[in-house]
């Protein structure tokens, strides 16, 4: 009965070789540090989701952001649960990411035929840092203006471009509301659709590619 | 031998005399490795259900340990953003503190090596390093130079973060209002302490005695309904930054030298609204703790439960330094029984302390009535010369100790 609609779904959708190429595949027998990289997954997609609940109730704006924060904290229910979860994922997701990174690099699966998946790797780590640093000013607290305002400060100091990327990212010569809103797009719209596209075509390099085997020593 | 066969033998011949192995895998070393990987599959695990069921283990175990996070460590309180406050330390995000760290190797003019050449550099090669890195080989053991140089950049960025979390000083403890009913309270102390001596423990006004400048003006109440209906909290909040210098209020944002944080503010601005407008239902929690202690009868009285509150409310405002109180103090316990020009202006057992008379308004050599403009209620000079003649102690049990 089940197989009469997966076959009728198959025939209209591929989905059986959907199924095929990515679940139904053989792969070299590998360790559990080859875990960190589905990790790193599903640190995002927790991310993801503790993000948008949190974006229900916070205020882009220097006015309001430390209150709604603060509202998420002790008028929600289980808001200081999201974003207890939101916050630690970030560390998380960072430690976890670099880990993964150095777990490629030390097995040299970076190495033909995956140069391409390291480099979109690269894209992704880049990526998740700045969701780490704009996401730290959203709070508007004390730790975030002031990290905020030496981060920001710190890419003035490139030689020729500085004062314009400064600019950029402040949206003027201070700290404020423009530098508050600007951070918040960065940090839900244009990062995670980076990062998501870009995780896209990671891992159809990996299941491309198929994961590379335990270097033997002589290897 | 078959023709396709002949013509891949005289690629991979000729490939072979172009790159002996130290440049990019020439094609047959490529065609080897593919081999290679296609045994290493072979004799390999089904991704499902082998491999993702040690993902999903993972990914449990990291859910499981993020709950515990939030919930027994959660997120630490700050106070909110304030631009005027520059004495405070600022921190990145501990992943970024290496570069932070490493910044201070490079001072003054070279500190563009630091924040624009060294993280480029990095970042260049990290994208760069598979074109970089030739070398076929990938254990390890036969990578000495790439696997050493990693090692040492990440044994050098955890230095780096260890380095800086040592060196940089702790900030100073902030508390913070988390609950509507915590800012309250905290508003209710910082009213005491900057409010009362010009607008009156429960904002009722009158003539001001005893501020310097301020002397004989008289205020209307700010408790009124007219007051609360009128004035947002926006402007109540205002008021308090900015002051009121044509009516002679000062400043209090610390922005304008004043000694409020935007953070103080809002407590101030909430307990005026909690505690005085109508319409604002004040919450349970905070109820409790802003009422004044009442003594039950036979219960004697000491300093923690029942006199330092109404001391905090009513006294403190005036009596801490910069105030003109002949040096009586009374921040704290020892403050209050030894500090002072007159002192000591309580003695314990004995109700013609200073104190105890011009509580009840008594004119003497120490100074007139107390608190200047409204006298305290009844029943709690009472409950203070109950104190004094229960020997004035300082907590439950035992008499003062001097
Ligand atoms: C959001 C961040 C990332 C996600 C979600 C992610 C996800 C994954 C997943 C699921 C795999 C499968 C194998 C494994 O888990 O080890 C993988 C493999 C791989 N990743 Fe990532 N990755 C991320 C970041 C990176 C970074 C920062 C790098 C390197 C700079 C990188 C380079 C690679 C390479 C080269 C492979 C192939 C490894 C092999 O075949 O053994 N990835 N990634």
């Amino acid at each position: 009965m089940a197989s009469k609609w997966i076959s009728r779904l198959d025939e209209r959708t591929g989905i059986v070789g959907v199924y095929k190429t990515v679940f139904d595949r053989k792969i070299p027998k590998v360790n559990w540090w080859f875990t960190l990289g589905s990790a790193s997954l599903f640190l995002f997609s927790v991310q993801v989701v503790t993000g948008i609940l949190l974006s229900v109730y916070y205020v882009p704006s220097p006015d309001h952001a430390y209150d709604s924060v603060q509202y998420i904290m002790t008028g929600v229910q289980f808001g200081w649960l999201i974003r207890g979860i939101h916050h630690w994922a970030a560390s998380l997701m960072v430690l976890v990411v670099f880990l993964h990174m150095l777990r490629v690099f030390f097995y040299g699966a970076y190495k033909y035929p995956r140069e391409i998946t390291w480099v979109t790797g690269v894209v992704l780590l880049l990526a998740t840092l700045g969701m780490g640093f704009t996401g730290y000013l959203l709070p508007w607290n004390q730790k975030a203006y002031w990290a905020t305002t030496v981060g920001t400060s710190i890419a003035g100091t490139v030689p020729g471009i500085g004062d314009f990327i400064l600019r950029a990212l402040r949206g003027g010569t201070d700290l404020s509301a423009v530098t508050l809103t600007r951070f918040f797009a960065a940090h839900v719209w244009m990062l995670p659709l980076v990062i998501l596209t870009v995780i896209g075509i990671h891992l159809y390099l990996v299941i491309r590619n198929g994961i590379s085997a335990v270097p033997k020593d002589h290897e | 031998m078959s023709e396709l066969e002949t013509d891949q033998t005289l690629q991979i011949n000729v490939t072979r005399k172009r790159s002996p192995g130290t440049t990019a895998m020439n094609e047959e070393e490529k065609r080897e490795y593919q081999e290679k990987y296609r045994l290493a599959k072979l004799h390999g695990e089904k991704f499902f259900p082998d491999t993702i069921y040690k993902d999903v283990l993972i990914s449990f175990a990291l859910f499981l340990l993020l709950i515990g996070l939030a919930t027994f460590i959660g997120v630490a309180p700050e106070p909110k953003a304030d631009p005027s406050d520059t004495s405070y330390i600022p921190r990145p995000e501990w992943y970024f503190l290496f570069l932070f760290e490493l910044l201070k190797f490079f001072p003054g003019s070279l500190e563009w090596v630091g924040t624009a050449v060294l993280p480029g550099l990095a970042v260049a090669l990290l994208f760069l390093l598979p074109f970089i890195d030739r070398n076929p080989k990938r254990h390890w053991k036969n990578r000495r130079f790439a696997a050493g140089l990693m090692s040492a950049i990440v044994i050098g960025m955890v230095a780096l973060t260890i380095r800086a979390v040592v060196t940089t000083p702790p900030q100073a403890e902030a508390t913070v209002a988390g609950t509507l009913a915590e800012q309250i309270v905290a508003g209710q102390d910082l009213y005491a302490v900057h409010c009362v001596e010009c607008h009156g423990a429960d904002g009722e006004g009158g003539k001001i005695q005893g501020v310097q400048g301020l002397e004989g003006v008289t205020l209307k109440p700010i408790n009124s309904q007219d007051e609360m209906y009128t004035r947002s909290d926006e402007t109540l909040y205002a008021v308090i930054e900015l002051g009121q210098q044509t009516l002679g209020m000062p400043p209090f944002g610390r922005a304008y030298s004043g000694e409020l944080s935007p953070g103080d503010i809002e407590s101030i601005v909430a307990f005026m609204r909690y505690t005085w407008d109508d319409r604002a239902e004040m919450p349970k929690a905070a109820e409790q703790a802003s009422t004044l202690p009442v003594l039950k009868p036979g219960e004697t009285p000491d300093y923690a439960t029942h006199i330092e509150p109404v001391v905090k409310r009513y006294c403190v405002s005036c009596h801490r330094p910069g105030k003109e109180n002949n040096n009586y103090l009374m921040r704290t316990y020892d403050e209050v029984m030894n500090s002072g020009d007159h002192k000591p202006n309580i003695v314990p057992g004995n109700l013609q302390s200073n104190l105890i008379r011009m509580l009840r308004r008594e004119e003497i050599e120490a100074g007139g009535p107390m608190p200047p403009s409204k006298p305290l209620k009844p029943e709690l000079i009472e409950m203070i010369e109950r104190w004094v003649i229960a020997g004035a102690p300082e907590k439950a049990s035992g008499p003062a100790t001097k």
